[in-house]
């Protein structure tokens, strides 16, 4: 499909300028800290930000999940929802919007991500069996794994190494999976679990001849590929960036093309669809829906509300469809490049290339003279946000947690402390001071210890685990 | 109004309306097919084709202006957001337990508490679980158990506090089987029983023998509110105690609770559990993080955080619970004295048809709740919910026996509809039962295993 693709003033005349399509229309005030009442703030806090007070923070980057600025329109959907138990109208808007952008035939409302990741988990895998997928992501592993699957890592080698610059960096190595179909049998894998973008990998996309082989391969041996579309949005600017034949496809028809090669998905509408809650899973498969939607009821609610409120699944409907306006994505990744761009020209040392929702920092470059067992991703956040109030979040050692089976800690390669932007909230003054806190914090390098954790929660470590200084 | 005051009989809300849905009015053919689209079950209805909506007070009430406010005040921060302390604040003034869990909604609270504490072999009694409570408890491979008193299961009695749970039942299954117990629930008020209250006498007869035996006593509390009220007014003592030191009466006696904020709260969405003890609200915090969210937000927006907030501050207000029960029991009375077989007195939400009584030519496993549930919508376009065989009959092994009541409950969403729309649903109703001789019975044609009442499909018997 070809179509005049809407582009902005800017890029019709070749400007390299990513302004906003749209102005604000309401704001919410920030607190400036001292260093004295951030110092005791992160100390409260284990050292670790996420156990940090939101009203403590100054730029909040701790997640682009739910933190996203919602349009009028959708504030107006808010108003419009229909609170009815069963059959809410906001439901089958939900649905229909669904249908129409990602194509699947099924949809099932759940109150988040999780919540869809824990269904298709329960009725999709048997306890056993492998769950191959393009790198982890904690959530995703942690229900496969609590279904009793089995997660493999089949991304290319490529995506562990922060300085490659691999333009579909999220790629599964298809001969990776191949070794494991040989080696367990196409019985023993429950199904592919593809993400785009790749969270872990920092953002990196996957491309569209990459899901076309998985299709080939996966109907050869009847395996299902299942998508979490979390950012795909995104996944589809870098195909339309990057990938020969793409050009001319408009953000929409390439989101469609690549979820037509899947078979179902799951979704957190908290990112890509410019809502603050709510998520769904989707399928084409009659039979494992009606599954799925026999545990829906137990877990989130009813399947036309599934654990939402009428007006969120409003909300989601209308952000869903500005989502894949061109000019919102351009703007969106804009951004984060923007960011990027004075991190790179400060020799800050980043993940390349630059992926589609944060920005980030390479610790094991950052802090040469830190090992894994001192946490350097950790360290930087709780520098960061000390320096300047900025609140990233650590993407490594602590993230990646131990082993089921060896109970060792895991040790990715990837230690990472990452800035998180929300979509629409932050200016690009916002963005000037974050590049120089970095820098700041950069500049102060030599001087961090590292830090020693103190308490660790049983699952997903990094969201409780508290710390001390070293 | 001032408690010296000569009360006037009228019911008068406390609130003028400050926002409107319009409504859809169908003919009657339009109903027969949506009905049929539905396959009879009212679960499946679009709610484009229902007129008055009493399917649930769950989540369907009207949050005033200051809730939408802090619709608009909520910050969406993933972690520490101001709403969430403010959240937290508002429910521990009245719930003072020491932790404090958000969560989606009530069943997310249920599912975080008993896949700590049940789980297979283990029992788990409550004055009567409701369908929710029970899937998630039977999920986990434990029992679920209804230790009602007799009261309760006697439509035409009146008790005051029908909900109350048989103490010395409760005594005799811990004197048996006391290790097979992690915990005991009780639901305030006793929603599936025809939301009748609790005392805080039984409260305290149960905290005693909890106490005898070790055991936590948490309150399914969704009604909360509600339930104080009854206690204000029927229960010696306490006509001149607030409410708030009532709930908070109602607190001490427990070690925590699961709650659905989309009940009293006034809330659309959101629920949470709070717990004393560090050790399970550790263990139910790792669970939370997994299924819901951050602990805090729980799987909320933020702005529903403020929403509960500030409902919570509203659903306490003496005007307010007045008006509630007044309105309730206004729909009550009318059906009563139209010689409509309803179950007295009348509780806190809802009114509970008896649908065995009313449709006496049916036999309980040809669902007389669903049938009757179904000629309201097809007489006057008005939803009820059938709280009877179709949602409790069906047993984990398979087995089908009626149950102890078959009941249908009209639902009152909370500030919704006005009084000229309850004189419709008299109307409807007696229309109804004069004709109830003539209602079909049903057969189940497809169901699942767990929750059959919401996805289950059925013919008429002709």
């Amino acid at each position: 499909m070809t179509t005049n693709l809407p582009v902005t003033t800017g890029r019709q005349f070749g400007r390299r300028s990513w302004a906003e399509p749209w102005k604000i229309k309401m704001v919410e005030p920030l607190r400036i800290t001292t260093t004295a009442e951030r110092e005791r703030a992160l100390a409260d806090a284990g050292y670790n930000t996420f156990l940090l007070r939101s009203e403590d923070v100054y730029i909040d980057l701790l997640t682009d999940s739910g933190t996203n600025a919602m349009s009028d329109r959708q504030w107006a959907g808010l108003m419009l929802g229909d609170e009815a138990y069963a059959g809410s109208r906001s439901f089958y808007e939900f649905e229909r919007t669904i249908r129409d952008v990602y194509g699947y035939q099924h949809v099932l409302p759940t109150h988040q991500g999780r919540g869809a990741e824990h269904l298709i988990s329960r009725v999709a895998i048997r306890p056993g069996q492998f769950v191959p997928g393009n790198m982890y992501f904690t959530t995703t592993r942690a229900h496969q794994e609590l279904a009793g699957g089995i997660f493999e890592d089949v991304v290319i080698d490529a995506a562990h190494d922060p300085q490659d610059e691999h333009p579909f960096k999220g790629n599964v190595d298809i001969t990776k999976l191949e070794r494991l179909i040989a080696r367990e049998g196409a019985g023993n894998i429950a199904y592919v679990s593809l993400a785009g973008t790749v969270n872990m990998a920092g953002g990196q996309p996957v491309s569209m001849a990459c899901v076309r082989d998985l299709r080939a391969l996966c109907d050869r041996y009847r395996i299902r590929l299942f998508l979490d579309a979390t950012r795909m949005v995104e996944n589809a600017f870098f195909i339309q960036e990057r990938e020969s034949g793409y050009a001319d496809k408009t953000i929409a028809a390439i989101l469609k093309e690549f979820c037509s090669y899947t078979d179902g998905a799951w979704m957190s509408a908290k990112k890509d669809s410019l809502a603050n809650i709510g998520g769904w899973l989707a399928l084409n498969d009659q039979e494992l829906f009606e599954a799925a939607r026999n545990l829906v009821v137990v877990f989130e609610g009813l399947h036309t509300y599934g654990g939402l409120a009428g007006r969120d699944m409003q909300a989601i409907a209308i952000g869903i469809t500005e989502s894949v306006q061109e000019d919102h994505i351009r703007a969106r990744i804009g951004q984060v490049r923007y960011l990027a761009d004075l991190l790179a020209a400060a020799d800050v040392p980043l993940v390349k290339p630059i992926g589609g929702h944060a920005v980030f920092l390479d610790a094991r470059r950052f802090y040469p003279h830190l090992s894994q067992e001192v946490f350097p991703a950790q360290t930087l956040a709780a520098e960061l946000y000390l320096d300047s109030g900025v609140r990233g979040m650590e993407r490594g050692v602590v993230s990646a947690g131990r082993d089921p089976a060896t109970g060792e800690n895991r040790h990715p390669r990837l230690e990472l402390t990452r800035l998180a932007i929300p979509r629409r909230v932050y200016t690009q003054a916002h963005m000037d001071m974050v590049a120089e806190a970095v820098q700041a914090v950069h500049d102060q390098r030599h001087s961090a210890k590292g830090l020693a954790m103190t308490y660790e929660p049983h699952y997903l470590r990094f969201f409780q685990a508290r710390f001390d200084r070293l | 109004m001032l408690a010296n005051e000569e009360p006037f009989r009228t019911i008068i809300e406390p609130f003028r309306i400050h926002s409107v849905e319009p409504l859809r009015m169908t003919t009657r053919a339009e109903r027969a097919d949506a009905l049929a689209a539905a396959g009879y079950n009212l679960f499946g209805l679009r709610a484009v084709d229902v007129l008055i909506d009493l399917l649930s007070d769950s989540g369907t009430g009207a949050m005033s202006a200051e809730q939408w406010a802090g619709i608009q005040r909520g910050n969406e921060a993933y972690a520490g957001a101001p709403s969430f302390y403010r959240f937290r604040d508002a429910v521990t003034n009245l719930f003072p337990f020491r932790h404090v869990l958000p969560t989606h909604q009530g069943r997310a609270a249920e599912k975080i508490l008993f896949s700590v504490a049940a789980g297979p072999g283990r029992v788990i009694p409550n004055n009567t679980h409701f369908d929710t409570t029970r899937a998630n408890i039977e999920f986990t491979g434990a029992q679920a158990i209804d230790l009602p008193v007799p009261e309760g299961l006697a439509p035409a009695i009146r008790h005051p506090f029908k909900g109350n749970m048989d103490v010395a039942a409760l005594e005799r299954l811990l004197a048996e089987q006391s290790d097979r117990v992690p915990l005991v629930m009780l639901t305030v008020t006793n929603n599936s029983g025809g939301g009748q209250p609790v005392s805080l006498a039984n409260m305290r007869a149960i905290r005693a023998v909890c106490d005898k035996f070790g055991k936590a006593l948490f309150l399914d509390a969704c009604r909360f509110a509600e339930n104080a009220w009854f206690i204000k007014t029927r229960e010696a003592g306490y006509a001149t105690v607030p409410v708030p030191d009532i709930v908070r009466e109602m607190a001490a006696l427990a070690d925590g609770m699961t709650m659905s904020a989309k009940k009293d709260p006034l809330a659309n969405i959101g629920g949470w559990l709070a717990l004393n003890d560090d050790s399970l609200a550790d263990q139910c915090r790792n669970v939370e993080i997994l299924t819901e969210g951050f602990p805090t937000y729980g799987g909320l927006a933020g702005r529903d955080l403020e929403a509960i907030a500030q409902g919570l501050a509203e659903a306490v207000g003496e005007d307010y619970l007045r008006y509630r029960t007044r309105s309730v029991a206004y729909l009550g009375e009318a059906l009563e004295s139209a010689g409509v077989p309803v179950v007295v007195p009348f509780g806190g939400h809802a009114v509970f048809i008896d649908a065995r009584a009313l449709l006496s030519h049916l036999d309980p496993l040809h669902y007389p709740g669903q049938a009757l549930a179904c000629a309201l919508y097809q007489e006057g376009g008005v939803r009820g919910c059938e709280i009877g065989t179709v949602m409790f009959g069906l047993h984990p092994d398979g087995s089908e026996t009626p149950a102890a009541l078959d009941l249908v409950r009209l639902a009152i969403p909370r500030r919704t509809y006005t009084q000229s729309h309850i004189d419709y649903v008299i109307e409807v109703v007696v229309r109804v039962a004069k004709k109830a001789g003539d209602i079909p019975g049903l057969r189940i044609v497809s169901q699942p295993r767990q929750l059959r009442h919401f996805t289950a499909q059925f013919v008429p018997l002709r």
